[in-house]
């Protein structure tokens, strides 16, 4: 990841971290980017900074606690008016984990300006400096007076590396069987569930979710997975596009026509290994009709 | 001889955490010192209250990220007393790597960030570069650098093919000779035996009065350590020493800690020639009894302590912690008087304190 920001050859662009509360895990991957020669943000032209008034771009980490909180806000008065924000890690956007307790005062929003946003929990280093890129760009576009480009990442945005780092969730609602166990385990309040005419729709919010996979662990079909892709930095104004969302429609019961989310294959293979025909005459039917169908009627 | 008062905060103390210390000064010497503590307090005693128990095992380890897989691992040990829950021998080994891979890179980060305290940045930039080599093993086996997603109520989740354990063979053999060197340089150097050698002592007395733990206690002599006192999963079966060292100062503290990585090698490697065979998990979703339970384990700063309450719901009752930094931050005083103000942000530092974890 090697950019080149002309200009500041010259001049490192100062980065100041303000950390409101963190569990220090975004922390220490940045002092990484500070000491590691590898992801070094002195390879984008930075350079951190220990004075406020001097920072150029200021990194928050953590979901502001209500203990933070006015030293933080005394911290970001002082920088300059021009710098660019940027929220590292879901915290400051959502609260992550955090969100809900009576100590936390996020989302950071609320009480400043945030420009770009980098998810994750924490974002590994190659993440950091993508959002730090991001932050560049919007700087340099700023000074010449111009709106920020939307689209550097589109074309040759790398999904996956090698290495099997955990990042963006996908959901396939073609194996989703609507049991909601995934919500029921997230920490974070990442995903909802909202019932509709038609189906059920899924929406995973990735400026929420921390990436644990544990939804996935306990997804009893693989309808939610966990892919390599990391990057998921995103300007501050995108900050609620960062969904995956599914419908899972309804189809008439097969007995008596009721509207039920039909059993997804993978669960008839997941309860049976090798469904028969009979088996899947199942997979249409809703609960009432699949005793009557077992047992004879329904029970009560 | 003058007495002043100053506020130091974590841009003085070189620490990555909002930590605040009211400092009482007589001349240019510290006399006395107050913790301000709650920059990081999220109310997670709160949290944890309205999390259900598969949701805490996500939200502990996003206690402390330093320590992130400690807490989860003696969460779901506490579940698991209070549920009669026996876990596969091959998810206690698969635990203990977890743990000492956690280890490493946390002893390894705190002797970087002592390093940076005192100016020494070429040795700060070689041991973060040290500590990439377990960072990078983190990703490849687990998908994260820090919170590793390694443990579920009745094992583990993640599991060694034989090609991540040749993988990791292979970076342990990469770590033994850079942990050697490491050692005798924070053991032998002049400029860091100027620094850190009869600096912020703790005698052994006040350390027992402290009641301190982890390194911070070994480095005083204390031979304290939870996996040797009461072993838990799989540690009954490895073989170690307890790292200790008595002169009780930064430099011992520094060297428990590097001994200790050290170690660590040595314990993953005999889990990794030990692992059975076998299932990851006892039960996918077993039923959690009313009961209460209390955990300890050996985290990379001392022993933890979970204590945890049921009532036959979902969501645990009452959780509770004693987290290790909280005795050891009470010992600075102890470390620090009579001290230069110089000297501050280094024997803060030689603490590992965690305050993640002591705020919550």
């Amino acid at each position: 990841m090697h950019m080149q920001v002309e200009e500041t050859a010259v001049e490192p662009v100062r980065l100041f971290r303000i950390n409101t509360g963190s569990c220090n895990g975004c922390d220490v991957e940045l002092a990484v980017t500070s000491a590691v020669t590898e992801f070094d943000v002195e390879q984008l032209g930075c350079r951190y900074t220990e004075s406020a008034r001097e920072a150029d771009v200021v990194l928050i980490t953590g979901p502001l606690t209500v203990r933070a909180r006015d030293e933080v806000l005394r911290l970001y008065a002082a920088t300059p008016r021009d710098k660019v924000t940027v929220a590292i890690g879901v915290c400051p956007v959502s609260g992550g984990v955090f969100r809900d307790s009576y100590a936390v005062d996020g989302p950071l929003e609320r009480h400043l300006p945030v420009d770009v946003n980098v998810p994750g929990c924490p974002p590994r280093p190659q993440a950091l400096l993508a959002g730090i890129s991001e932050a560049l760009a919007i700087r340099e576009a700023r000074r010449a007076g111009v709106e920020p480009s939307r689209k550097p990442k589109q074309g040759k945005r790398p999904n996956a590396d090698n290495f099997p780092a955990r990042g963006r969730l996908s959901f396939d609602a073609g194996a989703c069987v609507d049991c909601r166990m995934c919500r029921h385990v997230c920490a974070a309040g990442a995903i909802r569930f909202q019932e509709g005419e038609d189906g059920v729709r899924l929406t995973l919010w990735h400026n929420s979710c921390v990436f644990c996979g544990l939804c996935c662990h306990y997804c009893p079909t693989g309808a939610l997975s966990v892919t390599g892709d990391w990057r998921l930095d995103h300007p501050a104004s995108d900050t609620f596009r960062q969904v995956e969302r599914g419908e899972i429609p309804y189809a008439p019961c097969s007995g008596c026509g009721e509207s039920i989310v039909p059993a997804a294959p993978q669960l008839l293979h997941a309860a049976f290994r090798r469904p028969n025909p009979e088996i899947e005459k199942l997979a249409t039917l809703c609960p009432a009709c699949r005793q009557v169908m077992s047992i004879g009627a329904p029970r009560r | 001889m003058t007495t002043k008062i100053i506020e130091l905060g974590p841009h003085q103390l070189a620490l990555e955490e909002p930590m605040y210390f009211r400092v009482r000064l007589e001349g240019d010497r510290v006399a006395d010192l107050d913790v301000m503590p709650g920059q990081v307090h999220r109310g997670m005693e709160h949290l944890v209250m309205r999390r259900n128990l598969y949701q805490n095992i996500t939200l502990l380890e996003r206690l402390c990220s330093l320590c992130s897989n400690s807490h989860p691992s003696t969460f779901c040990t506490a579940v698991e007393e209070v549920a009669g829950i026996v876990i596969p021998p091959r998810a206690e080994y698969l635990r203990a790597v977890a743990d000492e891979i956690k280890r490493i890179a946390s002893h390894l980060f705190c002797c970087a960030v002592q390093a940076n305290a005192i100016g020494e940045i070429p040795l700060f930039r070689r041991v973060m570069e040290i500590r990439e080599i377990m960072q990078r093993a983190k990703e490849a086996i687990y998908g994260n650098r820090m919170d590793l997603a390694a443990n579920v109520i009745g094992g583990v989740r993640y599991d060694l093919t034989p090609e991540a354990v040749a993988y990791l063979y292979q970076a342990m053999e990469d770590m033994k000779k850079p942990l050697d060197e490491l050692y005798l340089q924070f053991a032998n150097n002049p400029a860091l035996m100027a620094r850190m050698a009869w600096v912020g002592v703790l005698p052994r007395e006040a350390a027992v009065e402290c009641a301190v733990v982890g390194p911070v206690a070994r480095a005083c002599g204390i031979d304290y350590d939870v996996r040797k006192k009461s072993p838990y999963g799989a540690y009954d079966r490895l073989d170690f020493e307890v790292a200790t060292q008595t002169a009780g100062d930064v430099r011992a503290r520094n060297l428990v800690r590097l001994a200790e990585a050290r170690q660590s090698v040595s314990l993953i490697e005999q889990c990794l020639a030990q692992l059975p065979a076998g299932p990851l998990c006892a039960d996918t979703l077993p039923e959690i009894p009313a009961g209460e339970a209390i955990a300890k384990s050996e985290a990379p700063r001392g022993e933890l302590m979970y204590y945890l309450r049921t009532d036959g719901s979902d969501f645990p009752v009452r959780l509770k912690w004693r987290v290790p930094s909280y005795m050891n931050w009470d010992a600075l005083k102890v470390m620090l008087k009579g001290e230069p103000v110089a000297n501050i942000p280094l024997i803060v530092n030689s603490i590992d304190p965690c305050i993640a974890c002591t705020d919550r």
